[in-house]
């Protein structure tokens, strides 16, 4: 996907809440593999439907953005819940281990992710993704899944320390 | 398709053109998809559906004819005529699967992937109300069913 700069995000924003249909597509193009990358690893199997549900919202809702520079903040937020939403559906009937979660840069993270990735609930696989695929600090990460941020914080330091010891006995 | 894409290690989800047509429908007003499964591969649906100036203008109800104008990567410019002598210079994007193309008072889209054996296809457009992304709520409904019979009709 070629780079979009911010200007033209916002020019295509504005043209679409104008009713520019060939604009929407067009954002449509940009956000895709945006929401795609956020809801691939969150919502695994589910993934595609996932990334539709929250597509379908952003542009259900498009004309109430008052600010067309919020837009990836937004959809972020939008494709973390509905990949969360459907991957909890999915997973009720499967238990999942909460207690392992590896640190950024883990080879074993490198080298089987999707395996890893099984093995947490989907609000560790989000945790996860808003920190190493979006690059987000715990505080933001807390805030973006109405977490505080000592949760998010405990969480990964007790997850990765349990990792650790997995790797090492 | 698999929807599942693990290059560079993480999984990436893929919205395929049939579902790609569904967000942009539920963002216009009024809009209305009808879709279905043909049983012929993707590859034979598409080659007639893509064909804009053969195949896609006996699918499209009052369409007579279409010439395209300019190409340029995926973007089209079309000029098309109705059954009833009206013109309509249309703009959009085609690409493998994918075809959405509006003029200031049509819009017009057709999206298919493969599903198994067969194609899953998906058709949306109608009137466009000047100044927002709606559609007049007349016909849409049939005309994305004749599209779609025409099509299962012509494989």
């Amino acid at each position: 996907m070629p780079y979009v700069s911010d200007e033209e995000t916002v020019r295509r924003v504005r043209a679409a809440q104008r009713g520019d249909t060939l604009a929407m597509a067009e954002l449509l193009d940009e956000l895709a593999p945006y929401v795609g990358r956020i809801c691939g690893p969150i919502a695994l199997d589910q993934g595609p439907d996932a990334a539709q549900e929250a597509l379908v919202a952003v542009f259900r809702s498009l004309r109430s953005l008052k600010d067309p520079g919020a837009l990836r903040g937004w959809a972020r937020a939008i494709a973390v819940r509905e990949a969360v939403r459907l991957a909890r559906r999915a997973a009720r009937a499967v238990p999942a281990d909460l207690s392992t979660l590896p640190s950024r840069g883990d080879p074993e993270l490198a080298a089987d992710i999707r395996d890893v990735l099984d093995r947490l609930s989907p609000e560790h696989r989000a945790v996860l993704v808003l920190r190493d695929v979006e690059g987000l600090d715990e505080r933001a990460a807390a805030e973006l899944l109405g977490l505080r941020v000592g949760t998010v914080k405990s969480r990964l330091h007790r997850a990765r320390d349990t990792f650790r010891k997995a790797w090492t006995s | 398709m698999t929807g599942r894409d693990t290059t560079g290690h993480w999984p990436v989800a893929d919205l395929d053109p049939v579902r790609r047509l569904h967000v942009l429908a539920a963002g216009i007003r009024g809009a209305h998809v009808t879709e279905g499964v043909v049983a012929a591969p993707y590859e034979r649906v598409w080659a007639l559906l893509g064909d804009l100036e053969g195949g896609f203008g006996r699918v499209t109800p009052d369409m007579r004819r279409l010439r395209i104008l300019r190409r340029d990567g995926a973007r089209v410019e079309a000029l098309a005529r109705s059954r009833y002598g009206m013109r309509a210079l249309l703009r959009g994007e085609q690409r493998p699967g994918w075809c959405w193309l509006q003029s200031r008072f049509l819009l017009i889209g057709a999206a298919a992937a493969p599903d198994g054996d067969g194609t899953r296809v998906a058709f949306t457009g109608g009137v466009r109300v000047p100044g927002r992304a709606a559609l007049v709520p007349l016909g849409v409904r049939r005309e994305g069913e004749v599209s779609l019979r025409r099509l299962t009709g012509l494989l």
